[in-house]
Protein backbone atom coordinates (compact mmCIF):
# COMPACT_ATOMS: atom_id res chain seq x y z
CA UNK A 1 0.00 0.00 0.00
CA UNK A 2 1.43 3.02 -1.05
CA UNK A 3 0.72 6.63 -0.32
CA UNK A 4 -1.57 8.63 -2.02
CA UNK A 5 -0.96 11.64 -3.81
CA UNK A 6 -2.06 14.50 -1.34
CA UNK A 7 -3.43 16.54 -5.05
CA UNK A 8 -5.79 12.81 -4.89
CA UNK A 9 -6.55 13.23 -1.30
CA UNK A 10 -7.47 16.93 -1.36
CA UNK A 11 -9.80 16.36 -4.24
CA UNK A 12 -11.47 13.70 -1.79
CA UNK A 13 -11.52 16.01 0.40
CA UNK A 14 -13.38 18.08 -1.77
CA UNK A 15 -10.50 21.21 -1.33
CA UNK A 16 -9.43 20.46 -5.17
CA UNK A 17 -11.30 20.27 -8.57
CA UNK A 18 -11.13 17.29 -9.54
CA UNK A 19 -11.20 18.44 -13.34
CA UNK A 20 -7.60 19.48 -12.68
CA UNK A 21 -5.88 16.36 -11.53
CA UNK A 22 -3.86 14.27 -13.64
CA UNK A 23 -5.65 11.46 -15.98
CA UNK A 24 -4.10 8.91 -13.84
CA UNK A 25 -5.14 10.27 -10.64
CA UNK A 26 -8.52 11.19 -12.39
CA UNK A 27 -8.92 7.46 -12.57
CA UNK A 28 -7.77 6.84 -9.17
CA UNK A 29 -10.68 9.61 -8.32
CA UNK A 30 -13.33 8.20 -9.97
CA UNK A 31 -12.75 4.57 -9.00
CA UNK A 32 -12.59 5.62 -5.46
CA UNK A 33 -15.97 7.55 -5.69
CA UNK A 34 -17.45 5.07 -7.59
CA UNK A 35 -16.11 2.47 -5.03
CA UNK A 36 -17.61 4.87 -1.96
CA UNK A 37 -21.49 4.87 -4.05
CA UNK A 38 -21.54 1.50 -4.67
CA UNK A 39 -21.86 1.41 -0.01
CA UNK A 40 -24.35 4.24 -0.27
CA UNK A 41 -27.55 1.44 -1.20
CA UNK A 42 -29.83 1.34 2.22
CA UNK A 43 -30.69 -1.85 3.36
CA UNK A 44 -34.24 -2.74 2.59
CA UNK A 45 -34.68 -3.48 6.98
CA UNK A 46 -36.47 -2.07 9.57
CA UNK A 47 -36.43 -1.98 12.80
CA UNK A 48 -38.94 0.15 13.90
CA UNK A 49 -41.78 -1.73 14.97
CA UNK A 50 -39.31 -3.69 17.15
CA UNK A 51 -37.63 -0.71 18.74
CA UNK A 52 -41.78 0.18 19.23
CA UNK A 53 -42.66 -2.77 20.61
CA UNK A 54 -39.82 -2.55 23.45
CA UNK A 55 -39.99 1.02 24.28
CA UNK A 56 -44.53 0.01 24.60
CA UNK A 57 -43.29 -3.02 26.82
CA UNK A 58 -40.75 -1.72 29.21
CA UNK A 59 -41.07 2.30 29.10
CA UNK A 60 -38.96 4.75 30.47
CA UNK A 61 -40.13 6.59 33.49
CA UNK A 62 -39.80 9.94 31.03
CA UNK A 63 -43.18 8.13 28.71
CA UNK A 64 -45.26 6.54 31.48
CA UNK A 65 -45.54 8.65 34.44
CA UNK A 66 -48.74 10.51 34.50
CA UNK A 67 -48.18 14.06 36.42
CA UNK A 68 -49.78 12.42 39.40
CA UNK A 69 -46.78 9.87 39.51
CA UNK A 70 -44.34 12.67 38.90
CA UNK A 71 -45.44 14.74 42.02
CA UNK A 72 -45.02 11.95 44.00
CA UNK A 73 -41.24 10.85 42.72
CA UNK A 74 -40.87 14.85 43.08
CA UNK A 75 -41.74 14.84 46.74
CA UNK A 76 -39.92 12.20 46.93
CA UNK A 77 -36.45 12.61 45.72
CA UNK A 78 -33.75 14.49 47.67
CA UNK A 79 -32.96 17.76 47.08
CA UNK A 80 -30.77 20.96 48.75
CA UNK A 81 -32.42 23.80 50.12
CA UNK A 82 -30.73 26.74 50.84
CA UNK A 83 -31.91 28.93 53.44
CA UNK A 84 -30.37 32.67 53.90
CA UNK A 85 -30.74 34.55 57.08
CA UNK A 86 -28.84 37.39 58.93
CA UNK A 87 -26.14 35.81 61.57
CA UNK A 88 -27.86 36.85 64.31
CA UNK A 89 -30.89 35.22 62.97
CA UNK A 90 -28.81 32.13 62.31
CA UNK A 91 -27.15 31.93 66.09
CA UNK A 92 -30.85 32.12 67.60
CA UNK A 93 -32.22 29.81 65.14
CA UNK A 94 -29.32 27.27 65.91
CA UNK A 95 -30.03 27.27 69.28
CA UNK A 96 -33.90 27.21 68.79
CA UNK A 97 -33.63 23.78 66.43
CA UNK A 98 -30.34 21.90 68.81
CA UNK A 99 -33.15 22.47 71.48
CA UNK A 100 -36.20 20.98 69.98
CA UNK A 101 -33.93 18.48 68.24
CA UNK A 102 -32.13 17.37 72.10
CA UNK A 103 -35.40 17.41 72.82
CA UNK A 104 -36.90 14.95 70.18
CA UNK A 105 -34.06 12.73 69.57
CA UNK A 106 -32.02 12.76 73.01
CA UNK A 107 -29.79 10.06 71.24
CA UNK A 108 -28.95 12.67 68.52
CA UNK A 109 -30.08 14.20 65.47
CA UNK A 110 -31.99 13.08 62.05
CA UNK A 111 -30.13 10.52 59.64
CA UNK A 112 -30.37 8.96 56.40
CA UNK A 113 -32.44 6.17 56.73
CA UNK A 114 -31.79 2.31 56.27
CA UNK A 115 -28.91 2.15 53.34
CA UNK A 116 -29.16 5.92 52.76
CA UNK A 117 -26.01 8.28 52.92
CA UNK A 118 -25.00 11.47 52.25
CA UNK A 119 -23.48 12.96 49.25
CA UNK A 120 -21.69 16.24 49.06
CA UNK A 121 -21.40 17.85 45.73
CA UNK A 122 -18.83 21.02 45.51
CA UNK A 123 -17.64 21.86 42.72
CA UNK A 124 -15.00 25.57 41.45
CA UNK A 125 -17.32 27.77 38.77
CA UNK A 126 -16.20 30.90 39.50
CA UNK A 127 -18.82 33.35 37.39
CA UNK A 128 -21.38 30.64 37.41
CA UNK A 129 -25.02 31.94 37.41
CA UNK A 130 -25.85 28.08 38.21
CA UNK A 131 -25.01 25.18 38.55
CA UNK A 132 -26.51 21.65 39.41
CA UNK A 133 -26.28 18.16 39.81
CA UNK A 134 -28.08 15.46 37.54
CA UNK A 135 -27.37 11.77 37.63
CA UNK A 136 -28.06 8.50 37.43
CA UNK A 137 -29.83 9.42 41.24
CA UNK A 138 -32.63 11.49 39.29
CA UNK A 139 -32.29 10.12 36.05
CA UNK A 140 -30.12 12.60 34.74
CA UNK A 141 -33.61 15.22 34.88
CA UNK A 142 -32.48 18.88 35.43
CA UNK A 143 -33.90 21.07 38.06
CA UNK A 144 -33.97 18.67 40.73
CA UNK A 145 -30.38 19.57 42.82
CA UNK A 146 -29.40 22.69 42.29
CA UNK A 147 -25.83 24.16 44.03
CA UNK A 148 -25.55 27.15 46.22
CA UNK A 149 -22.75 29.49 46.09
CA UNK A 150 -23.44 31.08 49.58
CA UNK A 151 -20.06 33.57 49.77
CA UNK A 152 -20.26 34.28 46.24
CA UNK A 153 -16.67 32.97 45.70
CA UNK A 154 -17.55 30.88 43.33
CA UNK A 155 -17.56 27.41 45.48
CA UNK A 156 -21.09 25.72 44.71
CA UNK A 157 -21.96 23.45 47.28
CA UNK A 158 -24.88 20.62 47.76
CA UNK A 159 -25.48 17.94 49.84
CA UNK A 160 -28.74 15.35 49.50
CA UNK A 161 -29.52 11.99 51.33
CA UNK A 162 -28.55 9.38 48.15
CA UNK A 163 -29.14 5.09 48.57
CA UNK A 164 -25.83 3.69 49.48
CA UNK A 165 -23.85 2.83 46.25
CA UNK A 166 -22.15 4.41 43.38
CA UNK A 167 -23.54 6.93 41.21
CA UNK A 168 -22.66 8.45 37.92
CA UNK A 169 -23.46 12.56 37.62
CA UNK A 170 -22.06 15.63 35.68
CA UNK A 171 -22.66 19.72 37.02
CA UNK A 172 -24.87 21.03 34.66
CA UNK A 173 -23.23 24.79 34.78
CA UNK A 174 -25.35 27.75 33.34
CA UNK A 175 -28.15 25.42 32.09
CA UNK A 176 -26.39 24.53 29.04
CA UNK A 177 -22.53 23.48 29.70
CA UNK A 178 -21.99 19.71 31.07
CA UNK A 179 -18.95 19.14 32.83
CA UNK A 180 -17.25 16.17 34.77
CA UNK A 181 -17.05 16.90 38.61
CA UNK A 182 -13.21 18.03 38.09
CA UNK A 183 -12.77 17.05 41.79
CA UNK A 184 -14.02 13.76 41.47
CA UNK A 185 -12.56 10.66 43.00
CA UNK A 186 -13.70 7.96 40.03
CA UNK A 187 -14.71 8.39 36.56
CA UNK A 188 -16.83 6.03 34.51
CA UNK A 189 -17.42 6.40 30.56
CA UNK A 190 -20.53 7.45 30.01
CA UNK A 191 -21.34 4.57 27.42
CA UNK A 192 -22.33 6.52 24.55
CA UNK A 193 -18.65 6.15 22.99
CA UNK A 194 -16.39 9.15 22.16
CA UNK A 195 -14.58 8.88 24.93
CA UNK A 196 -16.53 10.84 27.27
CA UNK A 197 -16.98 10.15 31.38
CA UNK A 198 -19.18 10.55 33.96
CA UNK A 199 -18.17 11.40 37.29
CA UNK A 200 -18.88 8.45 40.16
CA UNK A 201 -19.63 9.12 43.31
CA UNK A 202 -19.53 6.44 46.05
CA UNK A 203 -22.30 7.09 48.90
CA UNK A 204 -21.86 4.74 51.79
CA UNK A 205 -24.52 4.31 54.25
CA UNK A 206 -24.49 5.77 57.26
CA UNK A 207 -24.29 3.52 60.24
CA UNK A 208 -26.18 3.12 63.05
CA UNK A 209 -25.18 4.70 66.26
CA UNK A 210 -24.51 2.60 68.51
CA UNK B 1 -21.10 12.53 -1.06
CA UNK B 2 -23.22 15.17 0.91
CA UNK B 3 -25.35 13.86 3.90
CA UNK B 4 -27.79 11.23 2.75
CA UNK B 5 -29.85 10.86 5.51
CA UNK B 6 -33.32 13.09 5.16
CA UNK B 7 -32.90 15.25 8.29
CA UNK B 8 -31.06 18.26 8.73
CA UNK B 9 -27.34 17.19 10.55
CA UNK B 10 -27.05 19.47 13.45
CA UNK B 11 -28.64 22.79 14.89
CA UNK B 12 -31.98 22.24 13.81
CA UNK B 13 -34.27 24.43 15.73
CA UNK B 14 -37.72 24.89 13.57
CA UNK B 15 -39.37 22.92 11.30
CA UNK B 16 -37.42 21.40 9.22
CA UNK B 17 -38.34 21.75 5.47
CA UNK B 18 -40.62 19.17 4.86
CA UNK B 19 -43.02 20.48 7.73
CA UNK B 20 -41.73 17.14 10.30
CA UNK B 21 -40.81 18.57 13.70
CA UNK B 22 -37.46 19.55 14.55
CA UNK B 23 -35.06 17.18 16.55
CA UNK B 24 -35.21 19.01 19.58
CA UNK B 25 -38.95 19.58 19.56
CA UNK B 26 -39.18 15.71 19.07
CA UNK B 27 -37.15 15.66 21.80
CA UNK B 28 -38.67 17.42 24.01
CA UNK B 29 -42.13 15.69 23.43
CA UNK B 30 -40.55 12.16 23.74
CA UNK B 31 -38.98 13.62 27.17
CA UNK B 32 -42.40 15.26 28.40
CA UNK B 33 -43.76 11.68 28.34
CA UNK B 34 -44.94 11.17 24.47
CA UNK B 35 -42.91 7.87 23.65
CA UNK B 36 -44.58 7.03 20.61
CA UNK B 37 -43.02 10.73 18.90
CA UNK B 38 -39.94 8.48 19.44
CA UNK B 39 -41.49 6.97 16.23
CA UNK B 40 -40.40 10.11 14.20
CA UNK B 41 -37.14 9.99 15.18
CA UNK B 42 -36.92 6.67 14.36
CA UNK B 43 -38.28 7.00 11.14
CA UNK B 44 -35.70 10.18 10.50
CA UNK B 45 -32.39 8.51 10.98
CA UNK B 46 -33.17 5.03 10.58
CA UNK B 47 -32.32 4.47 7.67
CA UNK B 48 -28.65 6.10 7.82
CA UNK B 49 -28.35 4.29 10.83
CA UNK B 50 -28.61 0.73 9.29
CA UNK B 51 -26.64 1.79 6.54
CA UNK B 52 -23.96 3.16 9.01
CA UNK B 53 -23.97 -0.22 10.77
CA UNK B 54 -24.47 -2.76 7.87
CA UNK B 55 -20.76 -1.11 6.12
CA UNK B 56 -19.47 -1.22 10.12
CA UNK B 57 -20.64 -5.10 10.47
CA UNK B 58 -20.92 -6.34 7.03
CA UNK B 59 -23.75 -7.86 7.76
CA UNK B 60 -27.41 -6.64 7.54
CA UNK B 61 -28.98 -8.48 10.31
CA UNK B 62 -25.92 -7.85 12.96
CA UNK B 63 -26.78 -4.34 11.66
CA UNK B 64 -30.80 -4.50 12.59
CA UNK B 65 -29.92 -5.93 15.70
CA UNK B 66 -27.06 -3.20 16.43
CA UNK B 67 -29.38 -0.73 15.50
CA UNK B 68 -32.41 -1.88 16.98
CA UNK B 69 -30.02 -2.06 20.36
CA UNK B 70 -28.51 1.60 19.77
CA UNK B 71 -32.03 3.09 19.12
CA UNK B 72 -33.85 1.40 22.58
CA UNK B 73 -30.46 2.62 24.43
CA UNK B 74 -30.67 6.29 22.89
CA UNK B 75 -34.92 6.48 24.03
CA UNK B 76 -33.80 5.26 27.47
CA UNK B 77 -31.09 7.67 28.00
CA UNK B 78 -32.56 10.53 25.69
CA UNK B 79 -32.61 12.77 28.69
CA UNK B 80 -28.71 12.36 28.85
CA UNK B 81 -28.28 13.69 25.38
CA UNK B 82 -27.14 17.42 25.70
CA UNK B 83 -27.97 18.71 22.76
CA UNK B 84 -31.03 17.20 21.42
CA UNK B 85 -30.04 20.11 17.93
CA UNK B 86 -27.32 17.66 17.46
CA UNK B 87 -29.46 14.09 17.32
CA UNK B 88 -28.35 12.65 14.64
CA UNK B 89 -24.35 13.26 15.84
CA UNK B 90 -25.47 11.71 19.05
CA UNK B 91 -27.19 8.52 17.44
CA UNK B 92 -24.49 7.93 15.14
CA UNK B 93 -22.15 7.90 18.04
CA UNK B 94 -24.40 5.39 20.04
CA UNK B 95 -24.74 3.05 17.06
CA UNK B 96 -21.03 2.77 16.27
CA UNK B 97 -20.58 2.34 19.94
CA UNK B 98 -22.72 -0.64 19.74
CA UNK B 99 -21.33 -1.96 16.66
CA UNK B 100 -17.27 -1.88 17.84
CA UNK B 101 -18.91 -4.07 20.86
CA UNK B 102 -20.13 -6.64 18.24
CA UNK B 103 -17.49 -6.58 16.47
CA UNK B 104 -14.93 -7.07 19.36
CA UNK B 105 -17.16 -10.19 20.33
CA UNK B 106 -16.85 -11.38 16.71
CA UNK B 107 -13.30 -10.61 16.28
CA UNK B 108 -13.52 -9.08 12.90
CA UNK B 109 -10.81 -6.81 13.85
CA UNK B 110 -8.44 -9.80 13.51
CA UNK B 111 -9.10 -9.81 9.41
CA UNK B 112 -6.75 -8.38 7.08
CA UNK B 113 -6.87 -8.16 4.03
CA UNK B 114 -4.51 -11.26 3.17
CA UNK B 115 -7.28 -12.92 5.08
CA UNK B 116 -10.23 -11.79 2.14
CA UNK B 117 -10.10 -13.23 -1.16
CA UNK B 118 -10.58 -11.27 -4.16
CA UNK B 119 -13.58 -11.90 -6.00
CA UNK B 120 -12.79 -13.85 -9.34
CA UNK B 121 -13.02 -12.19 -12.68
CA UNK B 122 -15.91 -13.18 -14.38
CA UNK B 123 -13.83 -13.94 -17.56
CA UNK B 124 -10.50 -13.02 -16.95
CA UNK B 125 -10.11 -9.51 -18.20
CA UNK B 126 -7.73 -7.31 -16.68
CA UNK B 127 -10.19 -4.59 -15.78
CA UNK B 128 -12.35 -2.64 -13.02
CA UNK B 129 -14.91 -1.79 -15.68
CA UNK B 130 -15.69 -5.33 -17.23
CA UNK B 131 -16.66 -6.57 -13.70
CA UNK B 132 -20.73 -7.20 -13.00
CA UNK B 133 -21.72 -4.56 -11.36
CA UNK B 134 -22.63 -7.30 -8.18
CA UNK B 135 -18.62 -8.51 -8.57
CA UNK B 136 -17.57 -4.80 -8.55
CA UNK B 137 -20.13 -4.21 -4.89
CA UNK B 138 -18.88 -7.75 -3.33
CA UNK B 139 -14.95 -6.34 -4.34
CA UNK B 140 -15.62 -3.02 -2.16
CA UNK B 141 -17.66 -4.59 0.66
CA UNK B 142 -14.48 -7.16 1.00
CA UNK B 143 -12.12 -4.22 0.63
CA UNK B 144 -13.41 -2.68 3.27
CA UNK B 145 -14.44 -5.11 5.77
CA UNK B 146 -10.76 -5.32 5.47
CA UNK B 147 -9.90 -2.62 6.92
CA UNK B 148 -9.11 -2.06 10.46
CA UNK B 149 -12.24 -0.77 12.85
CA UNK B 150 -11.40 2.79 12.95
CA UNK B 151 -10.36 3.34 9.18
CA UNK B 152 -13.46 1.42 8.01
CA UNK B 153 -15.86 3.85 10.19
CA UNK B 154 -13.74 6.84 9.16
CA UNK B 155 -14.18 6.15 5.56
CA UNK B 156 -17.98 5.33 5.90
CA UNK B 157 -18.92 8.47 8.11
CA UNK B 158 -16.82 10.82 4.91
CA UNK B 159 -17.44 8.55 2.09
CA UNK B 160 -20.76 7.01 2.89
CA UNK B 161 -23.04 8.91 5.02
CA UNK B 162 -21.08 12.46 3.73
CA UNK B 163 -20.20 13.71 7.28
CA UNK B 164 -18.05 16.87 7.63
CA UNK B 165 -14.87 16.22 9.50
CA UNK B 166 -16.44 18.19 12.61
CA UNK B 167 -19.43 16.05 12.43
CA UNK B 168 -17.36 12.79 12.55
CA UNK B 169 -15.38 14.42 15.45
CA UNK B 170 -18.39 14.65 17.65
CA UNK B 171 -19.46 11.17 16.46
CA UNK B 172 -15.77 9.29 17.15
CA UNK B 173 -14.81 11.48 19.57
CA UNK B 174 -11.21 11.50 17.45
CA UNK B 175 -9.37 14.84 16.56
CA UNK B 176 -10.58 16.09 13.54
CA UNK B 177 -6.56 15.39 12.14
CA UNK B 178 -6.07 12.21 13.49
CA UNK B 179 -9.53 11.41 11.16
CA UNK B 180 -8.51 12.77 8.49
CA UNK B 181 -5.31 10.18 8.60
CA UNK B 182 -7.61 8.13 9.17
CA UNK B 183 -9.68 8.84 6.03
CA UNK B 184 -6.40 8.80 3.78
CA UNK B 185 -5.02 5.44 5.23
CA UNK B 186 -8.50 3.89 4.50
CA UNK B 187 -8.50 5.54 0.91
CA UNK B 188 -5.14 4.19 0.14
CA UNK B 189 -5.92 0.81 1.60
CA UNK B 190 -8.98 0.64 -0.54
CA UNK B 191 -7.65 1.76 -3.91
CA UNK B 192 -4.75 -0.59 -3.22
CA UNK B 193 -7.00 -3.52 -2.77
CA UNK B 194 -9.32 -2.19 -5.99
CA UNK B 195 -6.38 -1.74 -8.42
CA UNK B 196 -4.47 -5.31 -6.96
CA UNK B 197 -7.41 -7.07 -8.29
CA UNK B 198 -8.09 -5.52 -11.98
CA UNK B 199 -4.56 -5.60 -12.60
Amino acid sequence: MSPIDPRLQEALDGERDPGDLPVDLREAYVRLISAAEMLTVTPRLSVASRVMAEIRRNPAPAQSEGPARRLIRWLGRPRAVTVRLRPVWTLALAAGLATVLLLQWPNGGPTPGVAQGIANFVGHFPGARSVEVVGSFNDWSRGTLHLSDENHDGIWHAAAVLPAGQHEYMFVVDGERWVPDPLADRYVDDGFGAGQQNALIIVRAVTAQP
Amino acid sequence: MENRDEAPSRGVTEMVNNGTPADVDVVAQVLGGDGEAFGILIRRYEPGLLRFATRMLGNPDAAADAVAESLVRAYRHLAQCRDPGRLRSWLYRITGNRCRSHLARRHMNDISLSDVPPPALADGSDTWAVLERGEQVALVERALAALPVEKREAFVLKHVEGMSYEEMAKVTGARIPTLKMRVHRAREALLAALEEVVR
